[in-house]
């Protein structure tokens, strides 16, 4: 049985997704109990599959039974394991933070929406287990066309939104098949541990570094890295408020997820291709990500642009990380990258409250309300110390373990890198509290009724998680160190 | 140089991908109206489809049934069957964004009566 759980994690929501159109045809009401049993149900079973993967060892899946090179293979090692714990507790979070209120946004389409978030948890389940490039390529389409869909799904300014993603998106989609067409054509196969072995006699091929260089350019397109992020924050601000925490949270990350997998698991740490050490420029990748992003977030107005250029800029301290080669700096990149989504999701929560609750969208309409909502102010303190890092909460460790890595690879421009975007975050969070604490208090345009319970959970547990990771980060450290390294390292 | 000029001639199926890829690349960015920036989407995409294709031909080759059980199996008598189905999934998900892409057009055009995109960026100040 416990040798089935990968697929089992993918088919329930997939077989939710596809039969709940059928099912709550009648019966609307139906679809958001349905989709909070399905990713309950998803949290305890990928639970259970973390736990067993740490007892057993990782757990080989090949589908209908064609042997590995032939076949496409899916893994559940222990990186995978961990990120689906977090990806399906970040999912039910959502779902459950869409409360009647979010209903009435959405317009008649709340069926549709239960059906494409659904359809997205189950793409990025594929995403995260999978070992093969193609099929690595179909289910980032899957995401993303729910992702399209679920962005535009409110109407209005949303769709232009939608638009410009889908159109950029697409482009991504298309370099990383190119990208992956290269690879089949120099090594014929598509499997990543099985190109992996062929790769040490074939790199002086060109055509290697064409494909290495459309995949990387597809999936920085995707996860929105600095050159490519154009489509980034403007999607996630005009989605509706119950939709941008899940894609911030989730769609982004396994995208970069990929590109992990592709440069630990497919190409190997110690790799040089004509003269470049490829963790090299993944480094020098991020520490432009991760300046400019927290450059374009000091100069932002609207709080949900804000937070969208704070994950862009967080996406190019996880490549730091990821970019040093050696076991701290994954590890912290790593548990960055874990701690980054939980962040994402909670600011994002906090944006989708401050606007239903109050008619918050810019830094002075937060002034306006920030003493009347002790509480909505205390959850947007404890995300800012998260985002800032410092010390107790998880983004204090993670860069801790980051500035350690780069140090032990003696690399001080990323340690520069992490500490010039820690003082810009600091920057754009001062400006935050100096527009809620500064201004006077005046009259509120909307009167906030009862704030409704899911509200409180989503935002309460999302905070408690962010302080939970600094408390837990020396178990959850060792736990990546010990099960989550790639074979290279 | 004058080699490099005449090699690339030598494959016209790739100098054929580079340059629908190019076009479609070119329709994307300079055009405003969506539904042109969808054809040269769409060009991007079959572009790649097309290279696809064009890497994994077999001259001589037939469909990837055994013909005889009992020989022992020619690679080189049978087409690669992977690239096909390689092929065939990569056109449904174009199609399947392609779907989505102009059903947003549909919306954009409901709502703002326009599909030029400079016409919208008006509006939408």
């Amino acid at each position: 049985m416990s040798h089935q759980l990968p697929a089992i994690l993918f088919l329930l929501p997939l077989f939710a997704a596809i039969s709940m159109p059928v099912v709550c045809l009648k019966h609307r009401h139906w679809s958001q109990p349905i989709s909070v049993a399905i990713l309950a149900a998803m949290v305890l079973i990928s639970i259970l599959n973390l736990h067993n993967v740490i007892q057993h060892g990782e757990v080989r899946y090949v589908f209908s039974g064609w042997t590995v090179p032939l076949g496409i293979e899916w893994v559940a090692d222990g990186l995978a394991s961990i990120i689906l714990v977090l990806l399906s507790i970040l999912g039910l979070l959502g779902v459950v933070f869409t409360v009647p209120t979010f209903q009435k946004s959405l317009g008649g389409r709340v069926v549709h929406y239960y059906t494409l978030i659904l359809l997205l948890v189950s793409a990025l389940v594929g995403m995260v287990f999978t070992r093969d490039l193609f099929n690595l390529f179909v289910f980032l389409e899957v995401a993303a066309i729910s992702s399209y869909a679920l962005i535009g799904v409110a109407g209005g300014r949303a769709l232009f939104a939608a638009f410009r993603y889908l159109v950029l998106g697409t482009l991504g989609a298309s370099l990383y098949l190119l990208g992956v067409s290269y690879l089949y054509a120099v090594t014929g196969t598509l499997n990543m541990a099985d190109i992996a072995d062929r790769l040490p006699l074939l790199l002086s091929s060109k055509a290697l570094i064409g494909g290495l260089l459309f995949m990387f350019m597809g999936l920085g397109i995707k996860m929105a890295l600095v050159p490519f992020h154009a489509w980034m924050p403007e999607a996630y601000t005009h989605a509706p408020e119950s939709v941008s925490p899940i894609l911030a949270s989730l769609v982004t990350k396994v995208a970069l997820l990929g590109w992990i997998r592709i440069t630990y698991w497919v190409l190997g740490a110690p790799i040089v291709i004509f003269n470049i050490p490829i963790l090299l420029l993944v480094a020098a990748l991020g520490t432009l990500a991760a300046i400019i992003g927290a450059f374009l977030a000091l100069a932002q107005r609207n709080i949900k642009m804000m937070f969208a250029y704070g994950g862009i800029s967080h996406i190019g301290i996880i490549l730091i990380g990821l970019g040093q080669g050696n076991q701290t700096g994954f590890a912290g990149g790593i548990f960055y990258l874990l701690n980054d989504a939980v962040m994402q999701a909670a600011l994002f929560f906090l944006a989708g409250v401050a606007f239903c609750q109050y008619g918050v969208r810019t830094i002075d309409d937060l002034g306006r309300v920030g003493k009347q909502a002790p509480w909505l102010t205390g959850c947007l303190i404890v995300m800012a110390l998260g985002m800032i890092g410092l010390p107790p909460t998880g983004g204090f460790f993670g860069k801790w373990y980051i500035i350690l890595g780069a140090l032990e690879a003696g690399n001080y421009v990323s340690v520069a890198a992490v500490l010039l975007s820690t003082l810009l975050t600091l920057a754009y969070f001062v400006k935050l509290f100096e527009a809620i604490f500064r201004q006077s208090s005046t009259q509120l345009d909307v009167q906030p009724g009862e704030i409704p319970l899911s509200f409180k959970w989503t935002l309460g547990i999302t905070s408690a998680a962010i302080i939970l990771f600094g408390l837990f980060s020396a178990p959850i450290v060792q736990l990546l160190l010990n099960h989550a390294l790639p074979p290279s390292l | 140089m004058v080699e490099a000029f005449f090699a690339v001639f030598q494959r016209p199926n790739f100098l054929t991908f580079v340059i629908v890829f190019l076009w479609g690349f070119y329709i994307m960015v300079t055009r405003y109206n969506l539904v042109k920036k969808l054809i040269g989407m769409y060009l991007v995409q079959t572009s790649v489809i097309f290279f696809l294709v064009s890497i994994s031909v077999k001259k001589g080759a037939t469909i990837p049934v055994l013909l005889s059980t009992t020989e022992p199996v020619q690679a080189a008598n049978y087409a690669n069957p992977l690239p096909h189905v390689l092929t065939l999934t990569a056109i449904v998900v174009g199609v399947a964004t392609l779907g989505v892409g102009l059903a947003l057009c549909a919306a954009i055009y409901r709502k703002y009566g326009s599909l030029d995109e400079e016409e919208i960026l008006e509006r939408l100040e």
